[in-house]
C-alpha cells in the first residue's frame, strides 16, 4: 500500500529503478560506507494513522490550561490579543503558507507585496523609512542592532537600560560575544524608574556606538525622557535603539518622532498566537540613510517595474548585505525568518486601521489602569512599584503581605486565575514583585475577579 | 508539451493588484472590538501620537486583497518546487491542525509549569526523537532557523573551547560549496572563517583540509550529503583529520533528507548536529519562515546548551524547565523555541514512524537519481562533478554547455520552466559549478511529474536553439515578467511613502 | 583597456596624475560585474597598502556591488585615500558606461609609486592576462 505523502508506491520506485538501469534502491546509498550505515530501525514512534496522531497529541496537548480556560495576566514579551478570524484564514491559504523565499518574484508577486506593505506600514508605525522583511523576535532584533551599531559607527560599546528584559539582554551578550563589544547598563531612579539620564550622559563617550531604551519598558512603564536620551546620543555620535510593542503604537508617539536611529520590536502581537513563545516576528527598521539601510540585516522588498517600464512589482533588494552573496562579510547569516508572521502582521493592520489600533491601545491602557486602580486600593498592595505613566502592563509587589509571589500565584491558581510573572529572580532589589499584563481580552468582570481574589487571599 | 500554465493575474490600470494603501476609504473598519472601560489613561499629551497613516478597509477588502495576492503565488500545493537544499516536500495539513488547537497556541510560555505539562511533554519527546535520528545525545529547541541554529552552533563552539582554556581557536573551517549562512553564522561568532576547495569528485578536498587544520580550528561545518547532492564518503577520514587537532565537527542538516534512517550524522563523528525542521521535517516554509533550526550535541556539550533545558523529573513524574545550568551559553532567543512549529514536526515524525522516514530518504534519493539519469546525456546540461556513482537527494547540473552554444544560460532556463507551470531549481548556487541548476524533487513528486520536468527542461533546451528570445522573455505565464532587478537596487522603494515621493 | 594606465591582477587600474594616482576598476571587471547598482566608497584619509596575493583588509578600497555579487576594489598601490568620486554615489552606472573616465573610483596620494609600479602591469601585459584567464 502507498503512503499519502509518498506518491511513487513500491511498485512504482521498482520501475524506475529499472529505468535508470539501478537493481534496488540500496545500490544507491552505496555511497554511505558499511561502518556508519545504520542497519536497524530507528527507535522512534509511529508510524500512525492521522486519526491516530490526533488521538495521541491531543491527549498530550490536554494536558495544557490555555489562557482560554484559565484567567491569565501574563505578558512580559509575548502578550495575548484576539485574533480577528479572517487574519488567521487568509494566513493559512496554502500559496502562501506552502511558498518559500520569493527566489522567483514573477511566480512570488503575492509574498512580496504583501512584505512590503509589512514593510510599509511598520514604517508608519515606527516613524521609520526602512524596515526589513522580519528578524526571528525582539531578542536577536537587538543583538543584531547592536551588531549594526557597531559596524555603521566603528566603536565599540553598547548602551542598555538596568531594567532590560533579562532574556533579550542575554540573547544580546551572545550577539555581540562575536566582535566581543562592551555592554553598560544604566541605572534607573526608583521612584519613577525612568532611566537615569545624568549617569547616561556620564557614560556616553567617543566610543559608545548605541543607546538602547525599552517604550514601554519591561515593567510597563513609558520612558518619559526619551527626547532628552536621543539628544544625549546624538550629541556623543552614537545611534539611538527603541524597542517597542508595536500594539503600543496605535496610542503613542512613534520612536521615529523622538529621534530613533534604528527600531525593534516584537510583533507578535500584531495578528500572531501567543503559541508558548514561537513563532514570532523580529521587527527592524531604521532611517533612510544609506549607511543605515545598507547595514540592516535581513530581506529587504523593494517596488521595481517589470522590464517594460511599468508594470509594478516587487523584488528582493539590497541582497549583496546577505548571507547568500557575502557569505563571511554578510551583515547578519539570517535567511529564513518569520515571514509567514510578518504577513499576519499586514493583514492585522490593515484590518485595523488607525482607528481601529488607536482604540484598541486605549482599551487595553484603560484596563490596565481601571485594574492598578482597584488593586492598588487593596490593603498592602503597591500596584504598580513605578509612580510613571504606564501602557498595559505593571508591577505588582506583595512584600508587605508577608507572601511571596509564588505563593500569591499559586493561591490565585486555586481560584482558577494565573498570576502575573515573578520578578524577584530578575531584579532581586524589587523584592516580591510581579509583572501583570491586561488586553482587551480582560473584561471588567475579569480584572474585579482577580481583584477580590487577590482581596481575599492578601487579607 | 505545451506551455500551457497560467497564473492569475489581478491586474488594474497595467498596475497589478494595488497596493494596500491604494484601497480602502476614511471610516471604514475591518476590525471591531467590545467598548473599552472609561478609565482615565495618564498618559502625559507629548507621549501620544497625532496620526497614523496607514488604510482603512473593511474586512471584505482585506480578504479580496490577501486572496488575490495568494492567487499570484506559487507554493508546494502548486506543483513541484524543486529548489535545491530547501526540501520543498509536501506539508501534511493535520499538523496544521494540531498546531492551530487551543491547547497549543494559545498557552503562554510563563504559565507556571504544571498548566504546560503538555507543551513540555512535547517539546521533550521532539527532542528525544530528533536525538535518536540524528545520533547525539541532546538536542535543544530554541533557534528559530537554519542559520540561527549554526550561530548557536558556533557559540557552543567557541563556549566549548574556552571551557578547556583552549584559547587560540580562532578558525572555522567552511568547504567553498557551503550555503552562505555557515560562513557568515561563523564570522558572527567572531571566527575566523577559512575555505577549503572541492575536489574532481566534488567532494571535500583531503588534501587541501589537512593542510587547512591546525591548533587554530574550532571546527568544521559540513553539509553531508554536500550541496551537490553528493555524499561525503570520506566522512570517517574527515572527522579523524579534525578531532585530531581537537576540533569540532559540525552538521549543517539541510539535506538531512537524503541520509533518514540510512545513516545518522552522530555515528559519522560529528559532535553537533543542526536541523532545518522546515526542510526534513515537512513543516511549511511559510514563504521565508518560520521554521525552526535545533541543534543537538554529543555529551560532552551538553553543559553548554542554552537555557532552559527540558528536563523530566523521574520522582515526581512531571516535566520541567532546568535553568540551573551553570554553564550554560545563555539565551539565544527568547522563550524556548517555535513551538508553533515543533508541534507539526512531532506530528509529521509520528505520522511516518521510523519506518516511513527511511522510506522517505529511500523516495527522495530515488526522485534525485532519476532526474539524474533521465536528463544527463541531454546536450545543453552536463554534471560537473563525480556521476560514476549515485547521487543523494539532489543533483546539480551546469547549464554551461547550453550556454557555450545559444547564450541561454541557467537563469533563462529556469525562467522559463516557470512557463510550464513548475518552480524552477535553485540556480548559480551552489558558486563551484558554473550556471548551475540545483535540483531536490523531494519523495513528494509523483514519476509523471518528474517525466514532465525532465521533459520541460529537455524541449527548453530545444527552444534555446530555435527561439532565444523566446527564453529570454520568459517567464510570460506568471502574474508578471521578468523585474528590472538592477532598477529595484539602484534607487530601493522600500515603503509606500517612498513610492509616493518618487512619483511626485 | 586604456594604454598609459597600470593595472593589478584584481581588475583595477591606476593613472598617475603628478603626486596623485587615480584608480577605478577596468572594463572586464566591470563587465564581469554586470550592472553596478551601488558603490561602497573607502573612506578619505584611509591609510591603503599595495594589494599582494595574500589580501588583508588594509589593501581594500571599499567595493563594487551589482545585484548578484560584491567585489571588494583593492588598492593597486600603497598610499592615502585624498578623495572619492561622490557622482557614483547617485549614478553608479558610470563604472559600467565609463569605468575609465568617469567611473572613477578615488583619488590616491601614493607613498612610493616608483617603486611599486613594477609590480603592476601595463596595458598590454593586461591583455595577455586577460586572455589567459578565459
Amino acid at each position: 500500500m502507498g503512503h499519502p505523502y509518498i506518491p511513487n508506491t513500491r511498485e512504482v520506485r521498482g520501475q524506475m529503478l529499472k529505468e535508470i538501469g539501478v537493481a534496488s534502491v540500496d545500490e544507491l546509498f552505496t555511497d554511505i560506507s558499511a561502518k556508519i550505515r545504520l542497519r536497524h530501525k530507528l527507535k522512534l514512534p509511529g508510524p500512525m494513522s492521522e486519526l491516530e496522531v490526533k488521538r495521541h497529541v491531543r491527549a498530550i496537548l490536554a494536558r495544557n490550561r490555555p489562557f482560554t480556560q484559565i484567567l491569565s495576566f501574563l505578558g512580559g514579551g509575548v502578550w495575548p490579543h484576539h485574533i480577528p478570524a479572517h487574519v488567521r484564514e487568509l494566513v493559512r491559504r496554502s500559496e502562501f503558507l506552502t511558498s518559500y523565499t520569493p527566489y522567483q518574484p514573477e511566480a512570488s508577486q503575492g509574498m512580496l507585496q504583501a512584505l512590503f506593505e509589512y514593510q510599509s506600514m511598520i514604517c508608519e508605525l515606527t516613524g521609520m523609512d526602512a524596515a526589513n522583511a522580519s528578524m526571528y523576535d525582539w531578542a536577536t532584533s537587538l543583538g543584531e542592532a547592536a551588531l549594526m551599531c557597531a559596524r555603521v559607527t566603528g566603536r565599540r560599546k553598547f548602551i542598555v537600560p538596568a531594567l532590560i528584559n533579562p532574556e533579550r539582554f542575554s540573547t544580546l551578550q551572545n550577539y555581540v560575544s562575536g566582535p566581543g563589544l562592551e555592554l553598560i547598563k544604566i541605572g534607573y531612579d526608583s521612584r519613577t524608574g525612568q532611566l537615569d539620564v545624568s549617569q547616561l550622559r556620564k557614560e556616553l563617550g567617543q566610543d559608545v556606538a548605541g543607546v538602547y531604551v525599552e517604550n514601554p519598558s519591561y515593567l510597563g512603564f513609558l520612558e518619559t525622557h526619551v527626547d532628552k536620551v536621543a539628544k544625549a546620543a546624538h550629541e556623543a555620535g552614537a545611534l539611538f535603539v527603541v524597542g517597542v510593542n508595536p500594539i503600543s503604537l496605535g496610542l503613542l508617539r512613534a520612536p521615529g518622532d523622538y529621534g530613533a536611529d534604528i527600531v525593534i520590536g516584537e510583533g507578535q502581537p500584531l495578528g500572531n498566537p501567543v503559541s508558548f513563545g514561537g513563532p514570532l516576528l523580529g521587527i527592524f527598521a531604521c532611517r533612510d540613510e544609506v549607511k543605515l539601510v545598507r547595514q540592516m540585516p535581513g530581506r529587504l522588498i523593494g517596488m521595481t517595474t517589470a522590464l517594460d517600464g511599468r508594470t509594478r512589482g516587487y523584488v528582493m533588494v539590497l541582497q549583496t548585505r546577505e548571507q547568500h552573496i557575502r557569505r563571511e562579510r554578510a551583515t547578519s547569516s539570517i535567511c529564513s525568518n518569520e515571514a509567514l508572521c510578518g504577513v499576519a502582521a499586514a493583514i492585522y493592520l490593515a484590518s485595523l486601521g488607525p482607528r481601529g489600533l488607536r482604540e484598541l491601545g486605549e482599551a487595553c491602557a484603560a484596563s490596565a489602569n481601571y485594574a492598578m486602580r482597584k488593586l492598588r486600593a487593596i490593603k498592602d498592595l503597591k500596584v504598580p512599584i513605578f509612580d510613571a505613566p504606564h501602557f498595559n502592563e505593571f508591577t505588582l509587589n506583595c512584600d508587605d503581605v508577608g507572601m511571596s509571589v509564588a505563593k500569591l500565584n499559586a493561591e490565585l491558581l486555586k481560584r482558577d486565575i494565573h498570576g502575573g510573572k515573578p520578578l524577584r529572580g530578575e531584579f532581586p532589589e524589587l523584592g516580591e514583585t510581579s509583572l501583570m499584563c491586561v488586553t482587551e481580552l480582560h473584561t471588567k468582570e475579569d480584572i474585579d475577579r482577580l481583584a477580590s481574589a487577590l482581596a481575599e487571599i492578601a487579607g | 508539451m505545451m506551455a500551457n500554465y497560467r497564473q492569475a493575474r489581478w491586474a488594474g490600470d497595467a498596475l497589478l493588484e494595488p497596493l494596500i494603501f491604494e484601497l480602502g476609504k476614511p471610516g471604514r473598519v475591518g476590525y471591531t472590538l467590545p467598548p473599552k472601560l472609561h478609565e482615565q489613561l495618564r498618559i502625559p499629551k507629548n507621549l501620544l501620537r497625532e496620526k497614523l497613516e496607514i488604510p482603512e478597509l473593511s474586512e471584505v477588502e482585506v480578504v479580496r486583497h490577501y486572496t488575490r495576492l495568494s492567487q499570484m503565488n506559487y507554493g508546494v500545493d502548486s506543483g513541484i518546487y524543486p529548489l535545491g537544499s530547501c526540501t520543498m516536500k509536501y506539508n501534511p495539513k493535520v499538523c496544521e491542525e494540531l498546531a492551530s488547537l487551543e491547547e497549543a497556541a494559545y498557552i503562554h510560555p510563563y504559565q507556571i509549569e504544571d498548566t504546560a505539562q503538555g507543551a513540555l511533554e512535547l517539546m521533550y519527546r521532539l527532542e528525544r526523537c530528533l536525538a535518536e535520528v540524528a545520533g547525539v545525545d541532546r538536542v535543544c529547541l530554541h533557534p528559530s532557523a537554519g542559520a540561527h541554529g549554526e550561530f548557536v552552533a558556533m557559540l557552543l563552539t567557541r563556549a566549548y573551547h574556552k571551557f578547556k582554556g583552549d584559547g587560540n581557536r580562532t578558525q572555522v573551517i567552511v568547504p567553498d560549496s557551503a550555503h552562505g549562512t555557515n560562513p557568515a553564522s561563523a564570522s558572527m561568532a567572531g571566527y575566523e572563517v577559512v575555505t577549503v576547495p572541492s575536489d574532481a569528485r566534488g567532494r571535500v578536498d583531503l588534501k587541501a583540509l589537512e593542510t587547512a587544520v591546525s591548533e587554530r580550528t574550532a571546527a568544521l561545518m559540513l553539509t553531508n550529503p554536500n550541496t551537490l547532492g553528493l555524499f561525503e564518503d570520506e566522512i570517517l577520514k574527515i572527522a579523524e583529520i579534525v578531532h585530531g587537532v581537537g576540533g569540532l565537527l559540525f552538521y549543517d542538516g539541510a539535506n538531512l533528507n537524503g541520509i533518514l534512517g540510512k545513516a545518522r550524522p552522530g555515528d559519522m563523528g560529528f559532535d553537533i548536529v543542526h536541523f532545518n525542521i522546515h526542510k526534513t521535517f515537512a513543516t511549511p516554509h511559510g514563504g521565508g519562515g518560520p521554521g525552526a533550526g535545533p541543534v543537538g550535541v554529543k555529551g560532552k556539550l551538553e553543559k553548554f546548551l542554552p537555557v532552559p533545558v527540558v528536563e523530566f523529573d523521574e520522582k515526581r513524574k512531571r516535566y520541567y524547565l532546568d535553568y540551573d545550568r551553570p554553564h550554560s551559553i545563555g539565551k539565544v532567543k527568547a522563550f524556548y523555541g517555535n513551538f508553533g512549529v515543533l508541534v507539526k514536526a512531532y506530528a509529521y515524525i509520528l505520522l511516518m514512524g521510523a519506518e516511513g522516514l527511511a522510506e522517505v530518504s529511500e523516495a527522495a534519493v530515488l526522485n534525485a537519481n532519476y532526474i539524474m539519469r533521465k536528463l544527463s546525456g541531454t546536450k545543453g546540461y552536463e554534471l560537473k562533478f563525480d556521476s560514476s556513482g549515485p547521487c543523494k537527494h539532489e543533483v546539480v547540473f551546469s547549464v554551461e554547455p547550453l550556454k557555450r552554444e545559444t547564450g541561454i544560460g541557467a537563469k533563462d532556463v529556469a525562467k522559463r520552466l516557470l512557463d510550464y507551470g513548475m518552480h524552477a531549481p535553485t540556480y548559480y548556487f551552489p558558486p563551484i559549478v558554473p550556471e548551475a541548476l540545483m535540483i531536490e524533487p523531494t519523495e513528494s513528486e509523483p514519476r509523471e511529474e518528474l517525466d514532465r520536468f525532465v521533459g520541460a527542461l529537455k524541449v527548453i533546451a530545444d527552444e534555446a536553439r530555435r527561439s532565444p528570445d523566446k527564453l529570454r522573455s520568459a517567464p510570460t505565464a506568471t502574474a508578471v515578467g521578468r523585474l528590472d532587478e538592477v532598477k529595484a537596487s539602484r534607487e530601493p522603494i522600500l515603503r509606500w511613502k517612498m513610492y509616493h515621493k518618487h512619483r511626485a | 583597456m586604456r594604454d598609459g594606465l597600470y593595472y593589478s591582477r584584481e581588475h583595477e587600474w591606476v593613472k598617475l596624475e603628478g603626486k596623485l594616482a587615480r584608480v577605478g576598476v577596468t572594463d572586464y571587471a566591470q563587465k564581469k560585474l554586470g550592472d553596478i547598482v551601488y558603490v561602497e566608497p573607502p573612506e578619505v584619509g584611509k591609510r591603503v597598502s599595495q594589494v599582494k596575493e595574500k589580501k588583508t583588509k588594509d589593501m581594500e578600497l571599499g567595493a563594487v556591488e551589482s545585484i548578484k555579487a560584491v567585489s571588494i576594489v583593492y588598492s593597486p598601490l600603497s598610499g592615502s585615500v585624498k578623495e572619492v568620486n561622490s557622482a557614483l554615489q547617485d549614478r553608479p552606472e558610470l563604472v559600467n558606461t565609463s569605468p575609465y573616465d568617469e567611473g572613477w573610483i578615488c583619488l590616491l596620494e601614493p607613498s612610493d609609486p616608483e617603486a611599486e609600479l613594477k609590480n603592476l602591469m601595463d596595458a598590454s601585459k593586461y591583455a595577455e592576462f586577460i586572455k589567459s584567464l578565459k
